[in-house]
This record gives C-alpha cells, structure tokens and sequence, in this order.
C-alpha cells in the first residue's frame, strides 16, 4: 500500500510539472524584458523624455492597422509579428550630470543576467558610451536591448522577442523612419537603383 | 427394503442411492468466508485531475497577476518643456542626438497618411488605439534603428582601418 502511494504521489507530481511546463517555459521567454522602473525618476531632471512600453497584446493591435498593401507597412508588419513587446525610455537632460552611473546599474544588472551577451560596445568622448546587448534562448535570438549613455542623455531600448537585426535596419527610410545607411549593401543597391 | 435411510440416515442405504450420493456429494454446500469484490482505487486519477486543476489555477492567476503588474502600456508620452533662453548661453550648440528622436510629428504625420487606407473592421475605440499603439511602435523603431545607427557609424571606421591592414 505505501509503495503505491509512493507511485501516485510521483504520477500526480508528474502531472503537476508536464501541465506547469508551458506556463514555466512561457515565464522563461520573458526574460528578455528588463525592468525599467528605476529610471522613472530621471524625468522629472530631463528636458525631453521619450517613454513608449508596447506590450504584446498592443502589439497585435497594432499590427491590425497595418496595410497589407502597402510594402514597407508590410515589412514592418511582418517584423513585428513574433514580438512580446517593445520598450523605450530615452531621457535629454540641459546640463551635464544630471544622472548617476548608479541610475543605470538596476538596468546593467540585468543585461549581465544569464542569456545576455554584450554584442557592441563603443565609447567615444563626443557622443558617450553604446551597448547592444542580445538575449539568446539557445540559438535563437529572444531579445534584444541597447543601451545609450552620453552627459547629457540616456536611452534604453528594450525589443522582447525574436528580433530579426538585419531586418530592423532595413526599415530605415520606411514609414517616416530616417534612411541612416546601415541596410545590407545589396539592399542599398537595390535602393539605388530605384531611384 | 428400509426406507428409512432415505429419510434420517438410518437402516440398510441402497448401494444405488449410496452410489448417487457419491456422485452428487461433490457439489454439495462447502461453507467460505464472505469475500467482497475488490474496490477500484480512483486516487491515482484523482491526484491527476486535482494537480491538473491546480496547475490550470496557478497559470490563470500567474496570468492575471503579470497583466496587472505590467505598466500601462499605452502610456507612452514625449515630454517637451518649454525651453528656458535666459539661463542659455548664447550660441551654445545644442545637442543634435536626440532631436530626431524626441520629436515625433514626422513619424505621426507619417503614420496618419497612411492609416487613412489601413483597414476599418475594428471598433472605433479600439481602432483608435490600434492607430495610437501604431504611433509609439513606429517611434520605438525610429530610436532604435537610430541607436544602431550609432553604433554602425562608429563601428565602421574601425572596420575600415582593420581592412587597411589587412590589405
């Protein structure tokens, strides 16, 4: 008798972790959104404050606005459609100082998690320090994070999801998105030869 | 012949009737103990179904728990005070990042062109969300692709000089 109540306690905890294993491994792709609460207070001190947090369901309805005729809208569209959300927090301050390496240490706090890797770091006197951070799950890319630091402004952007990065920098020159020149070349011929 | 034997077991038995009780003898009532058929035990898929139960509650409420913690997500905002020229020096170059950045008309002006042909199923009230959310993603992107701008401009000198020396 106890051994089957041994057997039973061990199929009902079977049970309990393959019906928990979706909602476990949906709580482990989350991973990739950071946490940007820290710097709310860095408003009240900015001069300009950009604040945009896209959630998934948002994303989806945003996604049906989109014109399936219009070819950039459908780039667009079509890059957006596995992702969880998009976050921005981007601060200009007046004066210099105005924010401490300590208001971004909750954020760098979570870009050294597990599953970050720092893919570009440059620093430069003129235009302060950019990080690009991806998130891997595996092989697959689950996010990705930038982070802009310079004296007189601070941004960071948070994509969650499998984000294609060639396929952001091909919006460029789309739907009010600036052309900034950092598509592939073959796209950049192409471009030119449209012209 | 005695009949008796047929009736209380006594006198001469017949040796037919002996032979007959030997034959019919065997089946004779055999007292046993009272056996109940045996109960079927449920627990096993009991435990399963409560556990499956539990877990179906965790996730509702884990579910309903990370909707409600999360920030209002239409609350994107760009904020722009009024800038102070009296405390500013004159002639003093502004920083020309994040003005393309912060400064979203073009992206909505943009956006507003092009809504006018997006499709018209939704509801108002959700469409015009819809329209909002489109807004804030085209103005997330555009600081996004800016910022990688940045980083492809600075990155692309060192490529070049590396090519050099290769070369």
């Amino acid at each position: 008798m106890k051994t089957l109540f041994h057997i039973n306690i061990r199929t009902a905890l079977a049970a309990l972790l393959l019906s928990l294993a979706p909602v476990l491994s949906a709580h482990a792709q989350q991973d990739s959104r950071i946490q940007m609460g820290a710097l709310d207070h860095l408003a009240a001190k900015a001069s300009q404050t950009v604040d945009v947090n896209i959630d998934e369901r948002l994303m989806r309805l945003a996604a049906r606005v989109f014109d399936d005729k219009d070819e950039d809208e459908r780039e667009v569209k079509k890059l957006i459609a596995n992702l969880k959300g998009v976050y921005v927090k981007s601060f200009e301050f007046e004066t210099e100082g105005q924010y401490a390496a300590a208001d971004i240490e909750p954020i760098r706090t979570q870009l050294r998690g597990p599953g970050w890797t720092r893919l570009v770091n440059v620093t430069s006197k003129k235009e302060g320090m950019l990080e690009v951070y991806l998130l891997f799950n595996g092989d697959v890319v689950g996010g990705l994070a930038v982070l802009h630091t310079d004296d007189k402004e601070l941004t960071v952007v948070n994509i969650v999801g499998p984000v294609d990065v060639d396929k952001l920098a091909r919006l460029e020159g789309q739907l009010g998105i600036p052309d900034l020149g950092i598509g592939s070349p073959k796209n950049k011929t192409k471009n030119d030869d449209e012209k | 012949m005695n009949d008796d034997y047929l009736w209380d077991k006594t006198g001469q038995p017949d040796p037919q009737i002996q032979q007959l009780e030997e034959i019919l003898g065997t089946l004779r009532y055999q007292p046993k103990p009272l056996v109940l058929p045996h109960k079927r035990n449920y627990f096993p898929l009991l435990a399963i179904a409560a556990s499956l139960l539990l877990a179906l509650l965790a996730g509702g409420i884990w579910l309903r728990v990370r909707s409600r913690n999360e920030a209002p997500p239409q609350q994107a905002s760009v904020e722009t005070p009024k800038p102070n020229f009296e405390d500013e020096p004159v002639g003093t170059p502004k920083a020309p990042v994040n003005k393309s950045v912060v400064n979203p008309s073009p992206v909505v002006a943009n956006n507003r062109r092009r809504n006018r042909s997006a499709p018209s199923a939704l509801p108002k009230r959700e469409r015009e969300e819809a329209l909002m959310a489109k807004e804030q993603l085209m103005l997330a992107l555009r600081v996004t692709t800016e910022k990688l701008h940045l980083v492809h401009t600075r990155t692309q000198p060192n490529q070049i000089k590396n090519q050099h020396r290769v070369g």
